[in-house]
């Protein structure tokens, strides 16, 4: 691990801080727009969606819409850039869209799992990648669940336990590789460390593999390209690159692991406008932004002839701690390099800037 | 007895005296050289020369230049008169003293004065020192900070603009939009009324509904675009399961590396547990797997009595026991097969053992409870230990009072000991 050198680092300024009166469980940029929204839970059990407008050095309170159930994770990914329609899920299982402008009833509902949805994420709309849009959530009671927001009640895709096995918690899931039309994949880390990688258009278990930690997070560089690295965060400070262009039939993807602090990495955000820059948030308030360095050969032949992935490194560009309790969301805004938000669990979300981007 | 150093000479102006002390052949250092007020001293051992001089002179002020074989005094007089001569003459030998001793304590003095003098310069020295040290590192500080806050609003700056572009860049879009729309909204409506009259794919139907639902509001002309771009949409996949397996973990907690030694010890532990120790008996070796399982023999137990095989009964709750003797539920059904076995004793005794072991007495063992105290009631009855059996009956009582048949067998029993007591 190598760390970037003085004056030229990245930087990573603090632009607004704003304090909640909730715990707050996911921020999001609105696509196209200098707005925020986080999503979370309110002391008296009831959600909150707050959606904030940046104004100078300061955020503005547009909108609070209270939800009777806790939101726990959002997402823009199925929608279209006209609708910027939010799809949530909550602590009751509940998988909702709603529409910001008229948010009493939901566009959609459905009572997709029996206890809290994890994580959740959307591909298909805001004009990157071509195909359905879809909804995929990762879900406690061990089961991933892919919708389509045109079909209602059920899933167009049910990843369940085998009949009397004892489930492990769903923590987080990824759609990938939607290059095409037919083409998908989802990706699913849980709590015992597993990953599984899913593809929906053959409809069967494409890989799967222990990091012997539980996973926390885990995200493509890219949604809709042909699937090229994978990162996966876990607990106890750890984190995976896979390199996901080439499959061995024994060995699977190849991988690069660092160990980046003691304490759980929450989330790991790509850079929308560089797929090679990702930024992990750590239990301890900290927030490290890595890039990525291929290997001068991706790909090699082992001893029996067949290809094998070759994993690149991993360098330290920057860290920087914001708070004492952990930061459990980032969002890179998809509009201007550099903008992010994230959320932490002192109760306030912070707008950061990261400076010199392009200079790597 | 010292040599006195007798020729010197001098000479003067108003304001000081220039004394020229010549040393034969020795050598001199400021150490050997003493001087106050009235009083010049130079000693050398053996030589000395000692001057009690007319007037007072500014000894601080005056200076002595060794050289040559020679000191050169230059002495500043206090008051600006010439003297009459270097020394005063007729000096009595205890003027003399006196002088001398004044002389050396002024000089103790003086030397005093000027160590403190000394210290307090030093200590403003360092005090200097420190101060000129803090303000460079405060300086350092706020020059890292003006770049930090130069920095943060150079984009903060950039945002601000790029804010505005966006918006600006909304509503241009938006006007243009509403632009193309008059246009295009009449041939769309052509095209709307034709596909009507095709078939119905639900894809279709649920997007007319969502037309009707929303016409008129502001969001009417994106639904119209939105229509196109759904027809272009792939229908929603065949729903479909995929059966996952997961790597094994008996914990329900998440897995961690630096817990896996713990979590491996303690299954460890409860393995070892679980097993037989019973190394002594060696029947046991014979015995097949299950037969070594408690909870086993105790079902087989309860088959055996239920089909009257009171004595087999007996022998699978013997086993069981040796295997395992905390379980309650062993003494209590053997209590019941002694019972029927007539051996009553040994149902007294099995009852007992049960009840004992089925402390705390919380409701969840009270069936059990009431059980063994109904069997032991019955089996102090049998031997017609009839107080001793009615107690057992109303403890029963107590722990379940909505039981009919223990309350009329209490009543039974009342009576009888009524009557054996009238009897007798």
């Amino acid at each position: 691990m190598s760390v970037a050198v003085g004056a030229e680092r990245p930087q990573v300024v603090s632009h607004v801080q704003q304090a909640l009166s909730y715990t707050v469980f996911d921020c999001k940029w609105v696509p196209r727009s200098a707005r925020l929204l986080c999503l979370g839970s309110a002391a008296r059990g009831t959600g909150i969606i707050q959606l904030y407008e940046l104004h100078g050095a300061r955020l503005e309170l547009l909108r609070e819409i209270e939800k009777p159930k806790p939101i726990k994770c959002g997402t823009f990914g199925a929608t279209s850039l006209q609708q910027r329609y939010l799809a949530t899920g909550d602590f009751d299982g509940n998988l909702n869209i709603w529409n910001l402008e008229a948010p009493e009833l939901p566009v959609y509902s459905v009572k997709g799992h029996k206890e809290i949805i994890n994580s959740i994420d959307g591909v298909g709309g805001l004009g990157i990648g071509e195909g359905a849009p879809e909804i995929v959530t990762g879900s406690r009671d061990g089961t991933v669940k892919v919708w389509d927001p045109r079909q209602n009640d059920t899933p167009v895709a049910n990843m369940e336990p085998v009949q009397g096995e004892s489930k492990r918690d769903c923590w987080t899931v990824a759609f990938g590789n939607a290059y095409n039309q037919e083409e998908r994949v989802v990706c699913a880390g849980y709590d015992n460390g597993d990953i599984k990688l899913f593809d929906l258009k053959t409809m069967s278990l494409r890989w799967e593999t222990n990091i012997k930690n539980g996973v926390c997070s885990v995200e493509f560089d890219r949604k809709d390209i042909n699937m090229n690295k994978l990162v996966a965060t876990s607990l106890e400070g750890k984190f995976h690159v896979f390199d996901m262009r080439t499959q061995h039939p024994t060995k699977g993807f190849a991988s690069v692991s660092e160990k980046a602090q003691k304490s759980t990495i929450w989330q790991v955000r790509h850079l929308p406008q560089n797929r090679d820059v990702f930024m992990t948030s750590g239990g301890s308030g900290s927030l490290h932004l890595w890039k990525y360095e291929y290997p001068a050969q991706r790909c090699k032949k082992d001893s029996e002839g067949s290809e094998m992935g070759v994993a690149g490194s991993v360098s330290l560009l920057q860290n920087v701690t914001l708070s004492t309790q952990p930061i459990s969301s980032l969002d890179w805004s998809p509009d201007k390099k550099g903008l992010c938000v994230c959320g932490a669990f002192d109760q306030t979300v912070r707008v950061l800037i990261v400076t010199k981007l392009n200079k790597i | 007895m010292p040599v006195w150093l007798r020729e010197h000479s001098w000479r003067q102006t108003l304001t000081a005296v220039y004394l020229s002390l010549p040393l034969r052949g020795a050598r001199a250092t400021a150490a050997n050289i003493f001087c106050s007020e009235q009083y010049l001293k130079v000693s050398i051992p053996p030589f000395l020369f000692e001057a009690i001089l007319y007037a007072p002179i500014d000894d601080t002020n005056s200076t002595a230049k060794i050289g040559n074989g020679n000191i050169f005094f230059t002495l500043y007089k206090k008051e600006p008169v010439m003297w009459d001569s270097l020394t005063l003459a007729n000096a009595a030998k205890e003027k003399l003293q006196h002088l001398r001793e004044n002389a050396v304590l002024k000089a103790h003095e003086k030397a005093k004065e000027e160590t403190e003098a000394k210290k307090i310069t030093k200590q403003e020295h360092k005090k200097y020192a420190l101060e000129a040290t803090m303000k460079l590192e405060e300086e350092e500080r706020k020059r890292i900070e003006d770049l930090k806050e130069k920095e943060r609003q150079k984009v903060a700056k950039e945002l601000e603009l790029w804010k505005n572009q966006q918006k600006d860049g909304d509503t241009y879009k938006s006007i243009q939009k509403k632009g193309k729309l008059h246009q295009e909204i009449e041939p769309l409506k052509e095209r709307k009324s034709e596909k009507m009259n095709q078939t119905r794919i639900p894809n279709e139907g649920t997007s007319k509904t969502r037309l009707k639902s929303t016409k008129g509001c502001p969001g009417s002309c994106s639904i119209f675009s939105q229509n196109l771009k759904e027809e272009q949409l792939p229908a929603p996949r065949s729903a479909a399961t995929i059966k996952v397996n997961f790597t094994p973990r008996v914990f329900p907690t998440a897995l961690r590396e630096s817990r896996v030694a713990e979590e491996e010890e303690w299954l460890h532990k409860q393995a070892e547990a679980r097993r037989i120790i019973n190394s002594d008996l060696s029947e046991l070796e014979d015995l097949k797997e299950e037969e070594k399982n408690p909870d086993w023999l105790k079902d087989k137990g309860n088959k055996m009595f239920a089909m009257g095989d009171y004595l087999g009964a007996v022998n699978a709750y013997n086993l069981a026991v040796r295997l395992n003797n905390k379980l309650p539920l062993l003494y209590l059904n053997r209590a019941a097969c002694h019972l029927k076995l007539r051996n009553l004793h040994k149902a007294i005794e099995d009852s007992s053992k049960a009840l004992e072991l089925l402390t705390p007495p919380v409701p969840d063992n009270e069936n059990a409870r009431v059980k063994a105290h109904v069997r032991r009631g019955t089996a102090f009855c049998q031997l017609e230990l009839y107080t001793e059996g009615l107690q057992d009956y109303e403890a029963a009582l107590k722990i379940d009072p909505r039981n009919k048949n223990i309350e009329k067998d209490a009543e039974k029993i009342r009576h009888l000991i009524q009557g054996t007591m009238q009897s007798s």
